[in-house]
């Protein structure tokens, strides 16, 4: 199962997935940052990943 | 007789064993310890270079939020010890070795927006600073139906005072409670959600007007801090609301408490020129909505209608300086 995080700013809900921890954050930042001018701090993206790393 | 040892078994005298080791706020410590950095381990001469050539509305727009964080990071570094307490008093040395590293780190975030002050703009007395804060009564919802509070300034101290009668009282449900209360207050809603906007527009207008480089990477590195801090409070919280679902209901009260300062950007947060601050309200639900996730709460939604509604948003009556 990969790891798993959910975008929760208003109007997104985009799922994100990837096999590790640091790929999941790393696709996070992208996310966040193109998606919403925004960041999303490392600590905070682990705390509500779900699933396995593969 | 009874011996001291029968009394305290030695077996009970080592608290760190391997099953806390492998735990998550641990993990945490251990983070903590790998990421020291020094305020005075930065270049601030570029950033006073900038500082010459700015304007006097970017200067006094960034000044104004960074006298507020000088003073907030003081505040809560000098407000933290009834957190450590309480950890002690419930027996969770995992959370009283990661709490050594949080009251560290606070420490550091003071000294470094001490040094930024004296270094950069030249603030170097209370009174410098105190030119460049806007009163929070100066902040006005013109329906009158929010009120903003201090809660950094009265909050922590409050329930700081609660939490450190729950411990004096050895009542472990006590403890618990008004443990779950000062974290939400201090971990998620302070850090967690209404200061999160200015950090964001620092590091918005620094990297947009090209300037002050030092200063963005110390907010970059508090930031780092900051995660470890917001998620170690709704972590703790989460495990006490696993084990007592009634502790939902303080959360969600103390956040209630201080509803208004999140439903408008306040007075320190609008001297910036030319931001998008409907950007930052959406920011603040964002962050509201994880932080709820990391307590394993359910969000109130009346709360997420009135951050996002348009017709709720803050005046500033009277401006300070």
């Amino acid at each position: 199962m990969a790891r798993r995080w959910e975008c929760l700013e208003p109007g997104c809900g985009v799922t994100l997935a990837a096999a590790s921890d640091d790929e999941l954050v790393a696709a996070v930042h992208d996310h966040v940052r193109e998606a919403h001018d925004s960041y999303e701090l490392e600590e905070i993206i682990l705390a509500a990943a779900e699933g396995d790393e593969e | 007789m009874t011996t001291f040892a029968e009394l305290r078994p030695v077996e009970t005298r080592f608290r760190l064993d391997p099953e806390l080791m492998a735990g998550p706020i641990y993990r945490k410590y251990e983070k903590a310890t790998r990421k020291v950095w020094g305020a005075k381990d930065l270049d601030y001469e570029p950033d006073a270079s900038d500082w010459a050539r700015m304007t006097d509305e970017q200067r006094s727009g960034i000044a104004t939020i960074t006298v507020r964080f000088e003073a907030g990071e003081q505040e809560v570094t000098d407000e933290l010890l009834p957190m450590l307490a309480a950890a002690h008093a419930l027996g969770r040395f995992d959370w009283v070795m990661y709490l050594s590293t949080f009251m560290l780190e606070e420490a550091r975030h003071s000294e470094f927006f001490a040094v930024w002050h004296a270094r950069v703009p030249g603030l170097m007395t209370p009174a410098d600073k105190a030119a460049y804060w806007p009163l929070r009564e100066h902040t006005v919802d013109p329906q009158g139906r929010f009120k903003v509070g201090e809660p950094v300034y009265e909050g922590l101290s409050a329930y700081g005072q609660r939490l450190s009668a729950a411990v004096a009282s050895g009542d472990e449900t006590a403890i618990e409670g008004a443990f779950v209360q000062f974290a939400t207050l201090y971990c998620a809603w302070i850090e967690g959600v209404l200061t999160m906007p200015s950090y964001e527009i620092v590091i918005d207008t620094t990297q947009l007007w090209d300037v002050l480089p030092a200063l963005r990477q110390g907010f970059r590195n508090i930031l780092g801090d900051e995660g470890r801090h917001i998620t170690f409070g709704t972590q703790a919280c989460r495990i006490l609301i696993a084990k007592n679902p009634a502790y939902e209901a303080l959360a969600h009260e103390v956040i209630d408490e201080y509803r208004g300062n999140a439903v408008g950007m306040l007075e320190y947060q609008r001297r910036v020129p030319g931001l998008d601050l409907d950007k930052y309200q959406r920011q603040k639900v964002r962050h509201y909505l994880n932080r709820c996730r990391e307590l394993g709460i359910t969000p109130d939604s009346t709360l997420v209608d009135q951050i996002l509604d348009p017709e709720i948003d803050f005046v500033v009556g009277v401006e300070a300086g």
